[in-house]
């Protein structure tokens, strides 16, 4: 027996499915069709059989199932609940160049209308300049600090809001590395799945391309760490001891991400086992 | 295939992606289209109305829709999501596009749908493009024609791109694929080697 859109075939009889399109859908995607017997559809002899009236009718037919379980597979997609983080996050960081590039243009203009401004050894960082600057006296000027000044504010509460939905999608990614950087692992890695996919020295160097390849192609020293540098734990350690660090978390991380795909629950003993193997690492003995 | 002053269009609603018209007709850019490139070169097989087309890696839908205007009907095969709601965009309005969410590596997930075909065209970067033609050219009929646009460094970028090539003939050989034609869409996409061939 053959399985085909519209029904079964056995030998020359034609046995069209009755169902909805929602039932027949399902049908189709739980039929397994072995390659080797397969032959293709001769869609005359379904019109033949009084299934379908003529060629418009077959590809009406056809498309409307066609149609559902595209449609039904894009909702599973995105249904999944790290789909949305994926763009939270990379929301964020675009963010985040946007108003850098923008607050350094802004101080350029400015040093031109107040040839006297630097900042220059007042500690001047870019959301204090953002506030000197609105007293300039152009108008276009004072509005796009205004913007800037909004986006940065946007920005500061979607870090919020993916801090957050990171603890609850990435609960023991998050407890190991903090919400932000492990929702950049995940979004690096393309997905939960993705992730929890890689190995401990694939999540040791995401996010470190440029120093891999050229490791790769020109034999210079391998890169210690990626993303996970940005964690304190790594950054903080001595540079003797960071490259174990870092590999002490990535092999947790690794671990961790499969908790976060299989289980979807934080595993406290887990954390707090890792907690103190990440710890040891960065100790000299 | 019609051309305006050595402009390749095609024949059908317009405004998909924002494509130019000439004289009501669709322009049918080679930079933007690999098919459409093989045109200019004049190596590509021509499309007719009663033609069935099965194209793997459908992408957003905008050759498939150049495609549909010339042939019969296009099962348009395409895995992600995201350019799937585009490529469903397309199909609602052009009748003769039936859209496949499946993965072309996997033809036993949408062999139900299909019908014997004419025309296989493959534009896929996967390391495995040659297996995918092979496997997929069971839905092509006997002297059907396939046309496999290979990204070369998709399949392996440590090796020279000739030899990829002829690796990629003797694999469709052994499979009863006669190569043709190949061709490097040059210079409207770098990298690509469209090869024409036929169904022993």
């Amino acid at each position: 027996m053959q399985s085909y859109w519209f029904g079964d075939v056995r030998g020359d009889e034609y046995i069209p499915f009755t169902g909805s399109t929602g039932e027949n859908a399902q049908r189709i995607m739980e039929s397994h069709t072995g390659m080797d017997r397969y032959v293709p559809v001769e869609w005359t002899r379904v019109r033949d059989q009084g299934i379908v009236r003529d060629r418009e009718d077959y590809l009406d037919k056809l498309r409307e199932i066609c149609f559902f379980i595209a449609e039904y597979k894009i909702a599973q997609h995105y249904r999944g609940r790290d789909i949305e983080l994926l763009q939270m996050v990379r929301m964020l960081d675009e963010m985040d160049e946007v108003i850098n590039l923008l607050t350094e243009r802004a101080v350029d203009w400015y040093r031109v209308q107040n040839p006297k401004f630097t900042r220059k050894y007042r500690s001047l960082s870019g959301k204090k300049a953002l506030v000197i600057m609105k007293k300039s006296e152009i108008g276009a000027f004072r509005m796009i600090i205004v913007e800037i000044e909004r986006m940065a504010s946007a920005r500061t509460s979607l870090m919020y809001e993916v801090s957050a939905r990171a603890d609850q999608i990435l609960p023991n990614c998050s407890a190991l590395i903090g919400g932000l950087v492990a929702a950049r692992l995940l979004s690096r890695a393309g997905g939960l799945l993705h992730l929890a996919s890689l190995p401990a020295s694939s999540i040791q160097v995401i996010g470190a391309k440029t120093a891999l390849f050229s490791h790769i192609r020109s034999g210079t020293p391998p890169p210690k760490h990626g993303i996970i540098f940005q964690h304190r734990r790594v950054h903080n350690a001595s540079k003797e001891r960071r490259g174990r660090v870092a590999r002490v978390l990535a092999a947790k991380l690794a671990i961790a991400a499969r908790i976060d795909y299989y289980r979807q629950e934080a595993d406290p003993e887990f954390i707090q086992k890792a907690q103190d193997a990440i710890e040891r690492a960065g100790v000299v003995q | 295939m019609i051309w305006i002053d050595r402009v390749l269009v095609s024949k059908g609603e317009p405004g998909v992606y924002g494509e130019k018209t000439l004289q009501g007709f669709r322009v049918w850019d080679p930079y933007r289209s690999k098919l459409s490139a093989l045109y200019y070169l004049g190596k590509g097989v021509e499309l007719e109305k009663e033609m069935k087309v099965l194209y793997l890696g459908a992408a957003n839908g905008t050759t498939v829709s150049h495609v549909a205007d010339y042939t019969g009907c296009v099962y348009a095969v395409e895995f992600a999501p995201r350019p799937m709601q585009d490529l469903l965009a397309v199909a609602k309005r052009r009748k003769n596009v039936i859209p496949i969410m499946a993965d072309a590596t996997r033809p036993e997930t949408y062999a139900p749908f299909l019908e014997e075909v004419d025309l296989v065209y493959q534009d896929v970067a996967s390391p495995e493009q040659a297996q995918i033609a092979i496997r997929n050219s069971i839905f092509l009929k006997k002297q059907g024609i396939l046309i496999v646009v290979l990204k070369t460094r998709s399949i392996d970028v440590t090796r020279q791109p000739e030899d990829v090539l002829a690796d990629v003939r003797q694999e469709f050989g052994d499979a009863g694929l006669v190569v043709d034609t190949m061709t490097w869409i040059l210079p409207y996409h770098r990298d690509h080697a469209a090869l024409v061939c036929r169904k022993m």
